[in-house]
This record gives structure tokens, C-alpha cells and sequence, in this order.
């Protein structure tokens, strides 16, 4: 029924007063796109205010700082390669310099996760999301999505600068080809590292409306890991000497304490995975040997565990 | 004061309980715990047109809202809104309901277009249509410059009428408002009130308006429904609701113990309110001559007669002796 034309409008059918007063009311006939687009859209909202589109000019400091941060030592790289032809790479793709990887994610994780879900909590808008037709867990799961894709973008965007200033200066096919294959497995790495990140910062988001206290405990809980992590390894290596004895060579194996001490920090762990399916790139955390699975089969706890968590909370404020 | 007339054609009495029901509940309970009960065994029909879900605090009016929008399962019972079932199509349901939340619920950094436009698309809009339609929603709630500031900046009753759009973006049949009146100040509750019979009327939506103050709403209501402690205490259209909602007043300076044993023995039933007035309920237009002739045989200084609209609590209990909140002003 559209009402917009008075002149066209009969008896009207809901009111039944006979006279349609044209106030300019229209009724939307038009398609509606359903849960699934509904979800995309909210993917596609979320995944924009990670980088702070959409919202001011503020909004978009510190993800813009951070993502140039990122893209720096690819563009290093090029240059270098640049002006001296024939150089091997600087940066690998699979640990793409661990630490400065490590601490721009941080940033950007305690930054914008609580810019997706927070926000939404501080302000109560979750009912008006749950009096839409989608389900408790749809909002959760399009927020996930869009956080993951940001960090994905944080993450693999630098790698692809990288191999083309690689390629760029490589001779011949041979060599571009062995770019490529260096590349693959960089940017699974990549892809470990945003899937478990975006988790554990929604997860942490989620629990406060307020801004601040969120990026603070995501913030302190990364650091503060990384830093326990960084001088449990570092001890453990200057203690008594490990299985093989000597002094560390480049193919001594680390004491187990060293081994061990990165399954506590999130980014160690990330790299210890990589190492455990075969990445051989140097890094500072040790290679983990033996114990490698512990990586994996922590890896695979710190996401279920956020999983879970944002499930859970997201089906009691659904109820509120 | 006289019983508001019949402003709009709208359904007749008589319609609740019919097929063309908006909302039927068959002895709907909802237990949180064993202790806590919000709705206990409702059975209830809405028609079409205005409805007014009147109860007191934590009568359980929220409750059933949640139920209705399929966000919260019955412990037994059901409802049927829209004719689907809210335990098992509440997508559905959704999707032809508009929802104003009691509480805020705005971010105050947004603009109220970019708002009302975001929860159009998670009604279902396409992106185009959102747009258009978040711009005919705030200019029909009567936001127009202000819809390109930030909601932070609003005044309260324009953040009540930014909540009105977006339940209204997604073009529903049908609208819950939960206390849309709350907060606001007596111009701002007026404005309100017109604005929901204006859409009620005139945009052809079903609207449930949700208050505690039933003296505030039976004005735009065609039908009443009241619980009290999650059970129904009556259901009825508007008419026949004002009859016994309507009290006098009357206050006089002085010799009120003598006037309440005078009405009294008249076979009025005086209450007192306050410290120089009495209630009786208007039992037709000989109540008016009975106080008159009681206070003019006493010979007593009379200060007012005023007829009133009472609380919903005096309504239906007979000992509300409620000084703060005496009719609806």
C-alpha cells in the first residue's frame, strides 16, 4: 500500500476511516535481503570502523599509523633491493620481523577491537540489533568476521608489498617462482596470526562498554605475556646448559625451559607454531624441537577458549 | 473533562479477542526462577489500531515485549504475533515488528541519520532503500537539520524520537514501544503521544505502547490491556475503560472528617487524598449533584471539584492513597 499518492487512494484498508491523509507515509515493497544479508552488511559496517571509515578524522589515527608501521620494512626491503640488485631479501615472509609484527598488532588489537564491540555495549545498542531478524549469535559471528578480515588486511597487505619489491629485483622466472613458494607459507603464518588475534581481542573487548578499560586489558594482557614470555625464555637459555650442552650454535637445541617459555604469549605461540610446521627462519623465540605440538595444541586452546567466551557472552547480553 | 470521544475510526469495541487479532497469548508464563514469576498464565488478544500494556513497575510488561519479539522463550503458554508463533518464528516476526527499547540505547557519536540508516540495513534494507528511508523516518518523527548531528547533542525527547525511527525504518506492521514517554517533560510527552496516534492512525501500523501511567496513554488508545504482577487484570477497549477510571476531587479548606461521614452515609465511598481533599468515584452525572448537595448542607468552603483520571494502581485496588501522583495533571 502506498499512501504517497492521495488522489489514487481508496478505502483505507487498516485505518477504515475512508480518508487516506497524505502525510507522505510510504510503504517499503521493495526486497529485503534476509539474515544472510543482514550479517554482511554488519561484516561490511564492522570491518570498515576497524579502520576507522565512516567515523572522523581521529578514528583513523592510530589504525592508518599502524598499518604504515607494518608496511615499513617491505618498503625497506624494495628499496634496498632497489639500489642494490643481486642482495638476498632482508625481511622473510614468514616471521616479516617478529618483534615489529608483534607490537603493531598489539596496538591495533587494543585499539579497534573495542572500536567493534565496546562501542555497541557503552551505549545499549544491542537490543535494537536483537530486535532485528537475525539470530543471538549473528552479531558475534559478523563482528568476528569483520575483525579477523582487518587483521588479515593488517597482516597480509605488507607480505604482498613485499614480494613485489622482491620480484621486482629478482632475475628471471626461476627466482620469481621461488619468491612465490617463499611466499605461501608467510601468508598462512599471516593467517594464524589474524584469526587469533582478532578472537582474543573481540573476547576481551567484550567483556566492558567502556573504551578505555577495554584497550587496557587487552593491551596489558598481550604485553605483559610477551614480556613473561621474553624473559622466561632468556633465562632459561643463560641457565644450565641444555641435553646437548656447549654453547648455543645456530643447531643447538634450547634448554626445554626456553622451548616452553613462549606457550605463554599469544605471539610466541603464533611463532612457535610456525616453527613446528617447518618454518626455519630464525626468530627470538627458540625453536621449540620436541615440544613443538604443545604449540599447536595451545594455538588451538587460546582460540576455543575465545571462541567460547564470546559465544557465552554474547548469549547473556542477548537475554538482557 | 468529559471521556475523551472517539477521535479515530479505528476498530470498534468489541474486536479484541477476534481472528483479526494482532497479538494472541494463551496462558503465557515466564518464570526466571522458581521464585520469580513476570508473567503468570496470560491470556490476552490485541487488535488492531493502538493498544496501551498498562501495569505498574515490573508488572511484567517488558517481559512480554521480549516474548512477543521471540527473544525471550515462554516457560509454557504461547503467543502468536502477527500470526506466527513467537517461540518458533521470531525471525519472522522481527522482521515485521518495529521495537523502542525503554532504556538509551543510542551511541552518542553517531549522526541520527547514520543511525536510523545502520539499523534499517539490519532490518533487511538493501542499501539505497535504508537510506531513503532512515531520511522518511526521522522527518516523520520530526527530526529534520538536527538529523545530520551527532545523537550526543540531542535533547531527550529528540533521542526518544530517534528511537521511534529506528523502529519504524524497516516499515513494520506492527510497533512496540516500551515507555516512550519516559524521561520526557509534559510538552515533550504530549508531543510524543500525538506522534504515536498520528502513525497509528494515519500510517496504518498497529502500535503497542507500553506505560505505567495509564492516564497518560488511554488518551490515544483504542484498547486496554492492564496486568499486574504478571497476571491479566483486565482487557477492554477505551470506552469502557474511562467509565470507571474517572474520579472527582474535592478539596475543602476545612470540616473534611464531617464531609467523609456526610458522602458517606449519601452511599458514595470518600477516600482521602492528601490532607485536604477526598475521592469519590463518578458514578454518573448525580455523583456531581450528590457532593454538591453534602458540601452545601454542611455549609463547607469549598476550594475544588475536579474530575480525574486515577492511577492504574487506584484502579483496580481500592486503597491507593497516592499523594505525589494524584490523576494525569
Amino acid at each position: 500500500m502506498t499512501a504517497d499518492n492521495a488522489a489514487a487512494a481508496g478505502p483505507a484498508p487498516v485505518a477504515g476511516a475512508g480518508v487516506i491523509h497524505d502525510l507522505g507515509y510510504r510503504h517499503y515493497d521493495g526486497p529485503r535481503l534476509g539474515r544472510p544479508g543482514i550479517i554482511r552488511a554488519l561484516y561490511w559496517h564492522s570491518l570498515r570502523s576497524a579502520f576507522g571509515i565512516g567515523r572522523g578524522a581521529k578514528a583513523k589515527i592510530v589504525p592508518v599509523l599502524m598499518f604504515a608501521l607494518m608496511c615499513l620494512p617491505a618498503i625497506v626491503n624494495a628499496i634496498a633491493l632497489a639500489q642494490h640488485p643481486g642482495q638476498s631479501p632482508i625481511v622473510n615472509y614468514d616471521t616479516y620481523t617478529y618483534p615489529l609484527r608483534s607490537l603493531v598488532m598489539l596496538i591495533f588489537v587494543a585499539a579497534q577491537a573495542p572500536e567493534l564491540v565496546s562501542r555497541d555495549l557503552r551505549s545499549h545498542v544491542l537490543p535494537l540489533y536483537m530486535s532485528r531478524p537475525m539470530r543471538r549469535l549473528d552479531y558475534p559471528l559478523a563482528k568476528l568476521a569483520a575483525f579477523t578480515a582487518a587483521c588479515l588486511l593488517m597482516l597480509e597487505i605488507p607480505l604482498i608489498i613485499l614480494y613485489v619489491g622482491n620480484i621486482l629485483s629478482a632475475g628471471g622466472g626461476s627466482a620469481v617462482w621461488a619468491q612465490t613458494r617463499a611466499l605461501i607459507p608467510g601468508i598462512g603464518v599471516a593467517a594464524l596470526w589474524a584469526v587469533l588475534l582478532a578472537a582474543i581481542g573481540l573476547v576481551l573487548a567484550s567483556l566492558t562498554g567502556r573504551r578505555a578499560y577495554a584497550t587496557g586489558m587487552i593491551a596489558i594482557y598481550l604485553f605483559l605475556t610477551f614480556t613473561l614470555s621474553t624473559i622466561l625464555v632468556n633465562v632459561a637459555q643463560q641457565g644450565p646448559a641444555g641435553p646437548k650442552g656447549g654453547p648455543l650454535g645456530p643447531n643447538a637445541v634450547a634448554p626445554l625451559g626456553a622451548r616452553l617459555g613462549g606457550l605463554i604469549s599469544p605471539f610466541s605461540v603464533l611463532d612457535g607454531v610456525r616453527q613446528w610446521l617447518g618454518g626455519t627462519n630464525t626468530s627470538p623465540i627458540p625453536p621449540p624441537g620436541s615440544v613443538g605440538f604443545l604449540y599447536g595444541i595451545m594455538f588451538l586452546l587460546l582460540l576455543a577458549a575465545s571462541l567460547a567466551g564470546l559465544a557465552a557472552r554474547y548469549r547473556k547480553v542477548g537475554a538482557a | 473533562m468529559t471521556a475523551p470521544p472517539q477521535l479515530r475510526a479505528g476498530p470498534g469495541p468489541g474486536d479484541a479477542g477476534t481472528a483479526a487479532a494482532v497479538i494472541q497469548t494463551e496462558a503465557l508464563t515466564k518464570r526466571y526462577t522458581s521464585e520469580v514469576t513476570a508473567l503468570d498464565g496470560l491470556t490476552v488478544a490485541f487488535a488492531p489500531g493502538i493498544t496501551g500494556l498498562v501495569g505498574a513497575n515490573g508488572a511484567g510488561k517488558s517481559t512480554l515485549i521480549k516474548i512477543l519479539l521471540g527473544l525471550l522463550p515462554p516457560t509454557s503458554g504461547r503467543a502468536v504475533v502477527l500470526g506466527h508463533d513467537a517461540a518458533a518464528s521470531g525471525e519472522r516476526i522481527r522482521t515485521l515488528t518495529g521495537y523502542m527499547p525503554e532504556h538509551d540505547c543510542l551511541p552518542p557519536d553517531v549522526t541520527g541519520t547514520e543511525f536510523v540508516t545502520h539499523l534499517g540495513r539490519m532490518s533487511g534494507l538493501p542499501a539505497t532503500a535504508a537510506k531513503e528511508r532512515a531520511a522518511d523516518s526521522l522527518r516523520h518523527v520530526g527530526l529534520y537539520e538536527e538529523r545530520y548531528r551527532q545523537v550526543g547533542t540531542y535533547s531527550t525527547g529528540m533521542k526518544q524520537r530517534v528511537k521511534l525511527a529506528q523502529a519504524l525504518v524497516g516499515d513494520p506492521r506492527l510497533l512496540l514501544l516500551d515507555e516512550p514517554t519516559i524521561g520526557l517533560d509534559p510538552a515533550g510527552r504530549r508531543a510524543m503521544l500525538d506522534l504515536i496516534s498520528r502513525i497509528g492512525a494515519e500510517f496504518g501500523i498497529s502500535i503497542v505502547v507500553s506505560s505505567h501511567l495509564l492516564g497518560e496513554i488511554e488518551q490515544i488508545c483504542d484498547q486496554l490491556v492492564v496486568i499486574d504482577g504478571g497476571k491479566l487484570l483486565r482487557s477492554d477497549t477505551m470506552t469502557s475503560f474511562t467509565q470507571v477510571s474517572q474520579v472527582l476531587l474535592i478539596e475543602v479548606d476545612e470540616g473534611i472528617a464531617g464531609l467523609v461521614a456526610d458522602l458517606a452515609a449519601r452511599g458514595l465511598a470518600p477516600r482521602r487524598s492528601g490532607r485536604r481533599g477526598l475521592l469519590v468515584r463518578i458514578d454518573g452525572e448525580q455523583t456531581y449533584d450528590t457532593v454538591r448537595d453534602a458540601v452545601a448542607d454542611l455549609g463547607l468552603p469549598l476550594n475544588r471539584l475536579e474530575q480525574q483520571r486515577r492511577r492504574v494502581e487506584e484502579l483496580f485496588r481500592d486503597n491507593g492513597d497516592d499523594e505525589e501522583e494524584r490523576g494525569d495533571g
